[in-house]
Parts: structure tokens; sequence; C-alpha cells
């Protein structure tokens, strides 16, 4: 798996740019991230979604669902899109440090 | 090749990003006759296998020949079909919803020169490029999957069976000699992609061996709980387990529990199951979706396991051929694979066949297992 060095920091990312580790996340990704995504400005609303999506995936062991992340948020699924242009999967999640969404995506 | 921008500004992704405008109007493509006569059509025949004309209440007349189509196509060959579209219809073609490809023209002169010219082409291996049929009583084209083309779970590939098994039923899709259609499709593993699980003859990927565990990266690829709720036996559990002399969160599968669906690994990449000797193909007929007659019925398990042969499949092919032949010379005229099955009874289809009954074959997936089992003494020795 490829390594990427950003911020004086070594991340081991696959294929899609996903980490490889849950526990390697720190605030160095969330720029690499905003970097890869096209992100403008990270704003509060952006750091209480990837903060819901961890204190979710500590508990649960899962990403939650569209539905659930929108209920704690409370910002509909169009507002997390404009947060997020790739989506809650490949941009929220990565951001957040989660292992990539599986599945028929 | 070096990079050739389309105009996209990676720096400003969302910059004149256009969204949400959905597929092209179908009846922009409407060939002039079509779009004439839409709704207004009186009625059809099939003019010999592959061609048919639709007469419509003004007296028009629309030809349509049918050519077989490998889905799986390059941009060359698609621009073949549009030079011979624009040699002889205008510039019109559609696809079937069985991939098949339909030249249509108004007239029966411009047909015939039509058929003449798609008869003469062929790859340079010898195959037909658009062999027409495909139409009333026969075999038409397969719906297929994936397979090693592209897939990540198959258990056997899609493109190569389907080339195989249409090499020998060939002669069934230019001619309607069988007593209704026979619909075959393929998916290369048990997600059943496509029409499987509702035609007259499924070829279907299968695997005969549990998923190996990556405990190393399980916990980091994978959300646990997703792995354990996609197995429909609850085979899979959440374990800790010392990897080195480290404790890591994984989890244990109950072999004698699995039956080899590779939900799990769908979900999990830590838990691939592919393997070149455990999997192969399992067999069903007897599904369709129309409600001619007889209700829809889903297909039913009727060989259990064949080995992968690449690159032709022998077996697979010469069981597909028997089944075609003993239904061909049983069943009734508009007798469908499973309507023939069910009215001689299936102990009678596995004879005419000359299939083996294995019991692999009986059904033990939950309650609904039961209703499968013959609570009768109606059968015949």
């Amino acid at each position: 798996m490829p390594t990427i060095e950003f911020g004086g920091k070594s991340f081991t990312v696959d294929e899609d740019g996903f980490i490889d580790d849950y526990t390697n996340w720190s605030e160095e990704w969330v720029q690499f991230v905003k970097k890869e995504e096209g992100i403008d400005e990270l704003n509060d609303e952006h750091k209480k979604v990837v903060s819901v999506l961890r204190e979710y995936y500590e508990k649960n062991g899962i990403a939650p669902m569209v539905r659930v992340l929108s209920k704690v948020t409370g910002f509909k699924l169009k507002h997390i899109y404009e947060l997020f242009p790739s989506g809650p999967g490949k941009g929220a999640c990565k951001m957040a440090g989660l292992p990539k969404p599986t599945g028929c995506v | 090749m070096a990079f050739i921008s389309s105009g996209y500004n990676p720096d400003k992704p969302m910059e004149n990003r256009i969204t949400d405008i959905g597929p092209q109007k179908y009846d922009k493509f409407y060939p002039p006759v079509i779009a004439k006569n839409k709704g207004k059509w009186l009625y059809h025949e099939i003019i010999k296998p592959g061609v048919l004309v639709h007469v419509a209440e003004s007296g028009d007349e629309v030809y349509t020949v049918r050519c077989g189509g490998a889905r799986l196509m390059t941009v060359t060959h698609i621009r073949e079909i549009c030079e011979i579209a624009d040699k002889y219809c205008g510039g019109y073609v559609r696809w079937t919803t069985r991939n098949n490809v339909e030249f249509m023209v108004d007239d029966k002169a411009k047909c015939d020169a039509l058929i003449k010219d798609l008869e003469g082409r062929k790859f340079d291996g010898g195959s037909f490029k658009l062999p027409i049929g495909g139409t009333g009583a026969g075999v038409t084209n397969i719906i297929h999957t994936q397979g090693w083309i592209h897939c990540h779970t198959p258990a056997t590939d899609a493109s190569g069976p389907v080339k195989a098994t249409l090499d020998e039923l060939f002669s069934d899709f230019q001619n309607h000699r069988l007593p209704a259609q026979l619909r075959v499709s393929l998916a290369c593993c048990l997600n059943m992609c496509g029409a499987v699980h509702c035609s007259d003859i499924a070829i279907l990927g299968y695997h005969r061996k549990p998923p190996l565990l990556d405990h190393e990266y399980l916990d980091k690829m994978c959300e646990i709980p997703l792995a354990i709720a996609a197995c429909p036996t609850a085979a899979v559990k959440p374990s800790k387990v010392t990897v080195g002399d480290k404790e890591v969160k994984s989890v244990a599968v109950n072999e004698d529990r699995c039956m080899f669906c590779g939900n799990c690994y769908t979900m999990c990449p830590s838990m691939p199951l592919a393997d070149q000797e455990g999997d192969g193909i399992v067999l069903m007929v007897g599904g369709k979706v129309s409600n001619r007659i007889s209700m829809p019925k889903f297909s039913k398990v009727v060989v259990a396991f064949i080995p992968n042969e690449p690159p032709r499949w022998g077996t697979t092919t010469a069981t597909i051929k028997r089944i075609v032949e003993a239904y061909a010379a049983g069943a009734n005229k508009y007798e469908r694979l499973g309507d023939w099955a069910e009215r001689i009874g299936w102990e009678r289809f596995f004879d005419k066949c000359e299939l083996e009954f294995t019991h692999h074959l009986i059904d033990d997936f939950r309650d609904p297992a039961y209703y499968t089992w013959r609570q009768s003494t109606q059968f015949k020795f």
C-alpha cells in the first residue's frame, strides 16, 4: 500500500485513498483529505460530521446509516453533500478515518 | 499518453458542474417510422428467425432485424454497428433487454440488403459479428454478469461460459424448433445479478470452501458488525485473536454452519473465499417471469456442482445441451421448461435429462424448506 507524507506525518493508504487503520487518524489526515476532496474551508459543520462519525464508529464498530448521520448532526443529506462533495461515504468517512465502505457500492 | 484536460478544473471541482440531468429522452432517438406510429401498432409477425415486421394502423411497416451481441463490446464494434445503422437505417439502432442489437428499416428491399450484409460480417477468428436470430421459440442471448473480467466476488467467469454455451446452442438461436422460448442466464456468484433466479436455464457460480480470515487486517479494513450481520446462517461471530504479540478484534467462522455464500466477503475484504478447485457452477432450471398460462416461477437447482473448466466449460455446456434436448423432445407446444418439469413431475425430469439427484438439491434453508418436500403419496417410480 502506498505511503503519503503530509504535514510532517506519514499515512499508509489504499488505492482509493482511505487510511489503513482507524487509529492512525490525526488532525493532519483531516487537512490532507480536505485537499484531496477539494474542500475550500473546513468549518465547524465539517468538524461536527467528522466527530459524529468517529464517535459512532468507536461506540458501534460501524459507520452510521445516512439517516442516522442526518438525524444526529441535524444536517440534511443535501447539506452533507454541500459540505463533502463526494458524499458521506467517500468524503466524510474518508476524512474521519473510517474503513472504506463495502458491499455493492 | 500525456494528460489532456477536458476543461475540468481540479482546483475548483464544483465550478461549472452539471448534475442531475438524467438520461437523454428516449424519443429523441426514434426512427421516423416509429415516432410517427407510436401507440398505433396493429399486429406483428415473425417473418423468419431474427426478423420481425410490425404493421401500423396507417399501413406503415417496420422491419426489425435482431442480431446477437456479445454484450461486452469494444468501441470499434459499436462503431461498426453505427456504420451499419448509417448505411441502412438512417443512423438508428436499438439494444434489447437481453443485449441483442436491433436494426429497423421501413421496407422489405432494404431489409433484405441489410440481412445479406449482416450475414457476411465475421471476426478474424471466424465467429459471426452480428448473427441474426433470437426471436420466437428459440434460445436468445444469455443475460450475464462480470465474472473474471471485472468483479471481485465471482466463483466463475461470465463471458467465457456464455460464449461456450451459445456456441453449443447456436442453432437454436437461429431456429424456432423449441416448444416455447428458452431463456438462459448466468451469474458468477450467488448475488445473482441479472435473471438467474427466474430463467428457464440458469448457470450460477458457486463456492465450496469457507472464507479465509486475515486476522491482522480484519478490524482495520472491516466494520465487524456488518460482516456478522451479512451471514444468512449466523456462522460469523466476533472474537479476539492474538496475532504476533498483539490481541486484535476479529471474527470467527463456524465452518459447520457456513454454506459459502460469500456475503461476508462482500462486506469485509479480509474474508476472501475464492478457490480454484473449490469453485464451480450450479445449474438451475424452470424459472420464468411472464404470466402466460402459469404464474412466474423461480428456477430450481438441479445440478449441485460442475467444476470450472476454462476456457470451454465442457461439462457445463454438455449438461445444458442434454436438458435442452430432453425439453425439446418432451414438452408440449407453448410449454416453458418449468411448466414441462412440473407437469411430468420432477422425478421424471431428472430421469429424462439423465441428471443425478443428490442430497444437495433438497432444500434445508429455514422454515420454507418444508414446503419443498413432498407431503403426498403422489409420485412415479
